[in-house]
């Protein structure tokens, strides 16, 4: 029983405001050393699914950059892991929604020899064995299977997918970009379905100039009685990065042990690309509680309920809370920084301050000065 | 078949027991023994010569090879995965004629002769694997050939009253080495051999096979090589290094490198050009909790510290419980230190246990009082325990 592994890149960068101006949500870092797509890679190298396509839209070279030779993930560029960047399609140039995507790679998916397929985006972070979700969706019988969390529907984050499903785990009623309430499980964009039949899919919805997986296939056919629907219930931590404001918090909550222990799990090993940085160096005056300190940072001021990334350097006398710092920012002397979140190689002046609220953080592009 | 031609080849020691380093070396090779938080000792050498431009690599095991082995792999974290040259691990294996171990350095070398003879190089670069230090082969590479050298030994200045416990060079105006002496009594000069040397290949090739013949040698660089180059009229040169080195070959010289470390503006400072490579774990980023102490320390990935950490080196994946004290000390890769246990002025070696209330060594009032405490590679110290200052186990 192989899979064959899609991983959509570049799905919801417009959510995430300046974060994603230059890169694709995939290559968003998180958690002081990793990319988002590192989750998602590592699931599938976790799960032997050992023939992955990443699908990629705009803004890829640092996708591109962080993956590599594929080497770190146990996968070789241009055996196990391709990069599908997109192909203008007749008229239309760059896809518009994932069917299109597919539709446009069309030629991945015929070649593969995988049975299944297995759809995941990089936006919803997560330690999960795919493997178990295949064998759940075959002995199902269903046409997809989809992995549903519980708790994040709430009436007010917009979902892109949620579902209702009966005791047998069969979805009776689903919704598409919709605030659905809690009694609604969210999709965690995790998919499994036959190879053929996505194929299949594809055809039948290009033809009619329907391009998005959700609305226009689940959703179509699921409405249309064509489509018989399972899910998975995964029950461990899920953290959903589609907007700026969930991407702050959830940083943040990874500063929770119970958090920390459900992403990095002892039996489900995320990778990344190492980057080969000297032990982080913490000074006579460094100050630093409820924090993650990446390797390469050297620090000499207080750091509170922060994420400081690799290569993070904070001089003396600076106050760091409720903060992200990304890949080798700079804190001068004295500079105060609360609820902020600085891109890579930002540079805080000495005596600086920034304050944002934990709605509404205070974002500093890639490489600016204050 | 034969391979493109190498301008220089190093081949890097690696097979000495380390005996003086105890329970650390009890089931690892020295090369592999743990330093700088996420470092072996081996990475040092390696990446030099990585950051020099030499690309081919032998290293030559023969003690407890299996973790070093493993740890070199197909040599990528240092980008010495070539298709052409690359890192080699070279144990001895069985002829044959005849089988044998490596008798000495020189035999070491010499029993690889058909490895280096493909690469048909020019030089051949001779490290050791316990030495911490930054150093640019290229340049002493030049030297070598602007000299026009058979053999460029690197040396550094020692206090006099240590000369003693080195081989020292006695060299002329130019650089160049008349006379050599091991561990004299009445050192003449302070150039002390750093144990880093490059031959010309095809006068080192002939020297080694001579050696070879001699039932009463010693098979030994240091003994036998470099006399008899002296000897027979060759022309030896010193290279003078000015930078860090420290040989880390007891407990004492190991822990003292791993505290050179720390401060503002450390001794050796990992940072800066001329990177160290090392295999990387996976491994999350550390974590230090509200509570937790970390002053003058080095941290390395995957640690979790609740606890008070000062003037220490933490090690991959090790967890600092609260309430926990760890003070002057190495903590090794993948140990954890419980709640209310104290360790001061120790090593702890790879996936300890230091259970809760348990004492680890003590405080000294001043240096020469010091005695560190050294707890070997898996040992599990119980509730309550105390080891004192200075005991290995």
């Amino acid at each position: 029983m192989e899979a064959l592994g899609i991983i959509f890149a570049s799905i919801y960068d417009s959510s995430l405001g300046d974060l994603t101006n230059k890169r694709t949500i995939a290559s968003l870092p998180f958690a002081g050393r990793y990319r988002q797509i590192d989750f998602v890679l590592s699931n599938m190298a976790n799960s032997g699914i050992n023939h992955v396509g990443i699908v990629t839209k705009y803004k890829y070279q640092s996708l591109m950059s962080h993956i590599g030779s594929g080497q770190s993930w146990d996968m070789e560029l241009g055996e196990q892991l391709e990069f599908l960047t997109p192909y203008a399609v007749g008229q239309y140039g760059a896809y518009q929604g994932k069917l299109d995507a597919l539709n446009s790679v069309r030629i991945f998916l015929e070649l593969a020899q995988e049975e299944y397929v297995v759809l995941a985006d990089s936006g919803v972070l997560c330690a999960i064995d795919l493997s178990k979700v295949l064998k759940a969706h075959v002995e199902s019988g269903c046409d997809v299977t989809m992995v549903t969390k519980d708790g994040i529907c709430n009436g007010a984050k917009q979902l892109d997918l949620a579902v209702q499903v009966g005791e047998d785990g069969i979805v009776t009623d689903m919704a598409v970009d919709y605030k659905a309430d809690s009694s609604y499980l969210a999709s965690m964009s995790i998919y499994v379905l036959r190879r053929e039949y996505l194929i299949h899919a594809c055809d039948e919805a290009v033809a009619r100039s329907r391009y998005h997986f959700e609305r226009d296939f689940l959703l179509h056919e699921y409405a249309a009685g064509k489509l018989k629907v399972n899910t998975y219930a995964f029950d461990n931590v899920a953290l959903f990065n589609e907007s700026t404001e969930e991407y702050y918090r959830n940083s943040l909550a990874v500063l929770d042990p119970e958090v920390r222990r459900g992403l990095f799990r002892s039996d489900l090993t995320i990778y990344t690309r190492p980057r080969n940085e000297v032990p982080a160096y913490l000074g006579e005056s460094a100050d630093v509680c409820d924090s993650i300190v990446g390797d390469g940072s050297v620090i000499a001021g207080h750091v509170d309920h922060s994420v400081l990334f690799r290569g993070v350097h904070v001089e003396e006398d600076a106050v760091i809370k409720d903060s992200i710092l990304l890949q080798d920012v700079n804190v001068g002397k004295g500079a105060y920084l609360s609820c902020v979140i600085l891109d890579k190689d930002v540079q805080v002046r000495p005596g600086a301050r920034l304050i944002g609220t934990p709605e509404h953080p205070v974002i500093l592009k890639r490489g600016e000065i204050v | 078949m034969k391979f493109e031609k190498k301008h220089c080849v190093a081949m890097l020691l690696a097979g000495g027991q380390g005996s003086r380093l105890k329970v650390l070396t009890e089931n690892t090779a020295k090369p592999a023994v743990p330093f700088g938080g996420k470092y072996r000792i081996i990475d040092f050498p390696l990446s030099n010569c990585v950051n020099s431009g030499i690309n081919t690599v032998g290293i030559l095991t023969q003690y407890q090879p299996l973790e070093l082995n493993e740890y070199i792999g197909n040599g990528q974290p240092w980008g010495l995965n070539k298709s052409h040259g690359g890192v080699h691990v070279l144990p001895p294996y069985a002829r044959s004629k005849k089988s044998e171990w490596y008798k000495g350095t020189a035999n070491a070398i010499c029993q690889n002769i058909p490895f280096i003879d493909r690469y048909r190089p020019e030089n051949v670069l001779i490290l050791s694997g316990d030495h911490i230090y930054k150093m640019d082969y290229a340049e002493m590479l030049r030297a070598h050939e602007a000299t026009g050298a058979d053999c460029t030994i690197a040396v550094r200045d020692v206090p006099l009253e240590e000369a003693s416990r080195f081989g020292i060079m006695n060299t002329n105006e130019d650089g160049s080495i008349y006379e050599f002496e091991e561990k004299p009594a009445h050192p003449k000069s302070t150039n002390a051999s750093m144990g880093i040397y490059i031959f010309k290949w095809e006068v080192l090739r002939k020297f080694l096979i001579e050696d070879d013949e001699d039932p009463n040698s010693d098979n030994d660089f240091g003994k036998n090589i470099i006399p008899n180059l002296l000897n027979s009229g060759h022309k030896l040169y010193a290279y003078a290094f000015n930078g860090y080195w420290k040989d880390v070959g007891t407990i004492a010289s190991l822990w003292e490198a791993n505290m050179e470390l720390l401060g503002q503006n450390p001794e050796f400072d990992l940072h800066g050009k001329d990177k160290i490579y090392a295999r990387n774990y996976a491994m999350p980023s550390s974590y230090i909790s509200r509570g937790a102490v970390t002053e003058n320390s080095l941290i390395a990935e995957g640690c979790e510290i609740f606890g008070t950490v000062r003037h220490s080196v933490i090690s991959t994946g090790s967890t600092v419980e609260e309430g926990a004290i760890v003070e002057d000390s190495v903590i090794m890769p993948n140990v954890c230190i419980q709640s209310g246990a104290v360790v001061r002025n120790a090593i702890v070696g790879e996936d300890c246990v230091i259970c809760g209330g348990a004492q680890v060594g003590g405080a000294c009032e001043n240096e020469a009082d010091r005695e560190i405490s050294v707890i070997g590679k898996g040992t599990r110290i119980k509730e309550n325990a105390v080891i004192e200052p200075g005991k290995v186990c």
